[in-house]
């Protein structure tokens, strides 16, 4: 591609190619920075940063054709629509990841680099354009996991990523193996935060084996896949090896936080020789971290007395329609001013190394 | 040990409770364990009923003598019923025991009339067992749903005959759901009897691909039998069983697995999933808080209060999982600080007294 503005205008498709202030320029400036909600917990303006957000990025055409992927050069809307979304719900700042991580398929490694190369460049730009709205998580190709860290390391340095995002599982096979240590390393080292999203438990369920009304392959299955990959990084020492790690859990962290004592119970039963180090609530409480989306009050108050509120992290699932909750951490009753404040973005702020 | 109060400081450890002489007892006697405990709430004896145990008769070894099911129909040590069970549940202070048995590996009878013989051998063994000691056990029936109509009558004869108080069932009929129509004259007749049905997973078999589990962890026990409960539990509120029959009473192993502990995104599913075609007719908690019950097999203050907190007193039952290996949690309900006592009651045993019909 000839120079980044070509790139952007081809990329951005049909959607508006640059994102300005108050859409439709300053004649409507002052009705876009008013329809910008800000959320007060006890006369405090809070910083409320939200860890799970999604963008169906559109692949420029001519990086998938003749592969496997070319599905992929078709996204949905540009993240220009995000930031009056962001606005509306009183979020200030949108952490974004491009998951499903189909490209985790893709056997060339010339070719996963570039898929990733992208997204990681097209989160950058977007960071830099809204530099207190949007961030990026890195995208990586785990299956390569040196060029993961590698990947990992230049989003970070070179396009504004913070913290990266993963799969539960690299094509079926558990990511605490042996071979993704390059992976956890570098994360380790750079302290960045690891958000891991769930696509269905395609490596632990048959298929249709959650099918049936209720929509249980995503409302069961994304679960499911969330608590079987922390608890193996718990189970196969992998949070021991990388005392530095912080694993973030999608949708509450699974059915792990929330079902605990099977877990810990679990483990000290007679039939088990257990390899890891620690008491499996000091994980739960330290390198384990778990967004809000257990939409209640009652099922946020659970998760903060067994997580502790530091592991407790706002998160939405923007765009896809689950409940934004941001009102209910704000009013929450079980909650102090502090803890929501912590909840809303304090930790994340810290966490992702936020201005 | 010098004398009797030395043993019981001992013995009972923390826990509240008091130790009297159980049966057989002799001042030579005391170092054996046949003292009975006896559960004490705010001063007073209450009765302890437990939900969740495993047994099997020796009545079903002749029945499946020179079939493909010989194996399986072998009681095991430590299925079996004799003084030991009587000595277990002396020492953990449980009073009446609700005896089932599981691993449903008859489901797989396809043959009627061993199906029927299986069952009858179960459900008639069982009674024999607590026809002798009708202080301290009651009956889940076993029945063969893979032939709906004859489990109807099984049902019937096992509740109305042979005075079993409930039914135990698997989270799946051989891979299909226990949800689909042509189990629902199981459904309906268990209503109609008003007979709890008591469901035990077998490491969610229907669900998971062969292998998924392998690992550290023991996964398939530790997730496969809460996953199990959650998408059986899942399956009857989405598919309208609860709605069709709502004299239906549901227990949940394993504190039902998942579900009430996670209740957030079940209850958000129908109305955020655009495909997600819920049958029911009533908002999800509608059914926590009602039809379906669970045991107290959470092993924390914290998550003993997030289950009442989510489904209500009434519907968590006391269970044990006698006599496999784990903790028994009497004592986390005794201990539990934000319980009252008359809630303390009702979940050690005043729930099951009412739902298994005890006097």
């Amino acid at each position: 591609m000839a120079n980044r503005r070509q790139f952007f205008k081809t990329l951005a498709g049909a959607t508006a190619g640059m994102y300005v202030m108050g859409r439709g320029g300053a004649a409507n400036l002052l009705q876009a920075q008013a329809a910008r909600r800000q959320i007060m917990v006890g006369g405090r303006r809070m910083r409320v940063v939200d860890i799970h957000q999604h963008w169906d990025m559109a692949l420029p055409a001519e990086i998938v054709r003749g592969t496997p992927f070319e599905e992929f050069a078709k996204g949905g809307a540009g993240l220009d629509e995000r930031i009056p979304l962001l606005d509306k719900e009183g979020i200030d700042v949108g952490v974004v990841g491009v998951n499903d991580f189909w490209w985790y398929e893709a056997t060339d490694r010339g070719l996963a680099r570039a898929i990733c190369t992208v997204h990681n460049e097209t989160l950058g730009m977007w960071h830099r354009m809204h530099p207190d709205r949007l961030v990026g998580m890195a995208s990586v190709p785990l299956q390569f996991p040196d060029l993961a860290a590698e990947m990992l390391q230049d989003a970070v340095e070179r396009h504004g990523a913070r913290g990266v995002t993963i799969g539960g599982h690299v094509n079926g096979e558990n990511l605490t193996l042996p071979k993704f240590d390059p992976f956890w390393a570098k994360v380790a080292e750079m302290g960045e935060l690891v958000f891991m999203h769930p696509n269905g438990s395609a490596n632990i369920i048959k298929d249709d084996g959650l099918a049936g009304p209720g929509g249980l392959g995503n409302v069961v299955g994304n679960p499911l896949e969330t608590t079987v990959f922390l608890s193996r990084l718990i189970l196969d020492g992998t949070l021991d090896k990388f005392p530095a790690l912080k694993v973030c859990g999608a949708h509450g962290g699974g059915f792990l936080p929330s079902y605990f004592g099977r877990t810990e119970i679990g483990t000290q039963r007679g039939n088990q020789k257990p390899i890891f180090k620690k008491p499996p609530r000091e994980y739960l409480r330290s390198q384990i971290l778990a967004d809000t989306m257990v939409f209640s009050e009652e099922g946020l108050r659970h998760l903060v007395a067994e997580m502790g509120v530091s592991q407790v992290v706002f998160g939405t699932d923007i765009p896809f329609g689950w409940p934004v909750n941001v009102d209910l951490i704000a009013n929450a009753s079980v909650l102090s001013d502090a803890e929501k404040e912590a909840i809303l973005g304090g930790n994340l702020i810290k966490l992702l190394r936020l201005a | 040990m010098a004398n009797r109060r030395q043993f019981f400081k001992t013995f009972a450890g923390a826990a509240a409770g008091i130790y009297v002489a159980g049966r057989g007892d002799t001042g030579a006697a005391a170092q054996a364990p046949a003292a009975r405990r006896q559960v004490m709430v705010g001063g007073r004896r209450v009765r302890v009923v437990d939900i969740h145990a495993h047994s099997a008769v020796e009545e079903v070894e002749a029945v499946v003598q020179g079939t493909p099911f010989e194996r399986q129909g072998r009681v095991g040590a430590n299925r079996r019923l004799g003084p030991e069970r009587i000595e277990l549940i002396d020492g953990q202070g449980i009073d009446i025991q609700a005896l089932s048995t599981n691993g449903f590996w008859w489901y797989s009878a396809t043959d009627r009339s061993l199906a029927s013989d299986i069952v009858r051998a179960q459900n008639e063994g069982m009674a024999r067992w607590v026809g002798q000691h009708p202080d301290r056990f009651v009956g889940l029936a076993s029945v063969g749903l893979q032939h709906p109509d004859l489990a109807v009558e099984q049902l019937d004869y096992a509740i109305r005959k042979l005075n079993l108080r409930g039914v135990a069932v698997g989270g799946h009929m051989n891979g299909e759901d226990l949800s689909l129509p042509k189990y629902d004259p199981f459904w309906a007749k268990a209503a109609e009897l008003g007979a709890i049905v008591f469901m035990h997973p077998g490491g969610a078999e229907n669900i998971v691909r062969e292998g998924a589990f392998d690992g550290r962890g023991d996964l398939g026990n530790i997730m496969g039998n809460p996953l199990e409960t959650t998408y059986f539990l899942s399956r009857l509120i989405f598919d309208g069983v609860f709605d069709r029959h709502p004299q239906l009473r549901v227990c949940g192993s394993h504190a039902g697995g998942y579900l009430p502990s996670y209740f957030g995104r079940t209850e958000a599913a129908c109305d955020v999933r655009g495909n997600a075609n819920c049958a029911n007719t009533k908002r999800a908690t509608e059914y926590l808080r009602s039809q379906i019950l669970v045991d107290t097999m959470i092993f924390s203050d914290e998550g003993l209060r997030h289950l009442v907190n989510e489904m209500g007193v009434s519907q968590i039952v006391y269970g044990t999982d006698n006599p496999l290996d784990w903790p028994a949690t009497v004592d986390l309900v005794l201990d539990a600080a934000w319980l009252s006592d008359a809630d303390k009651e009702a979940i050690l045993g005043g729930n099951l007294i009412k739902l298994l019909r005890i006097t």
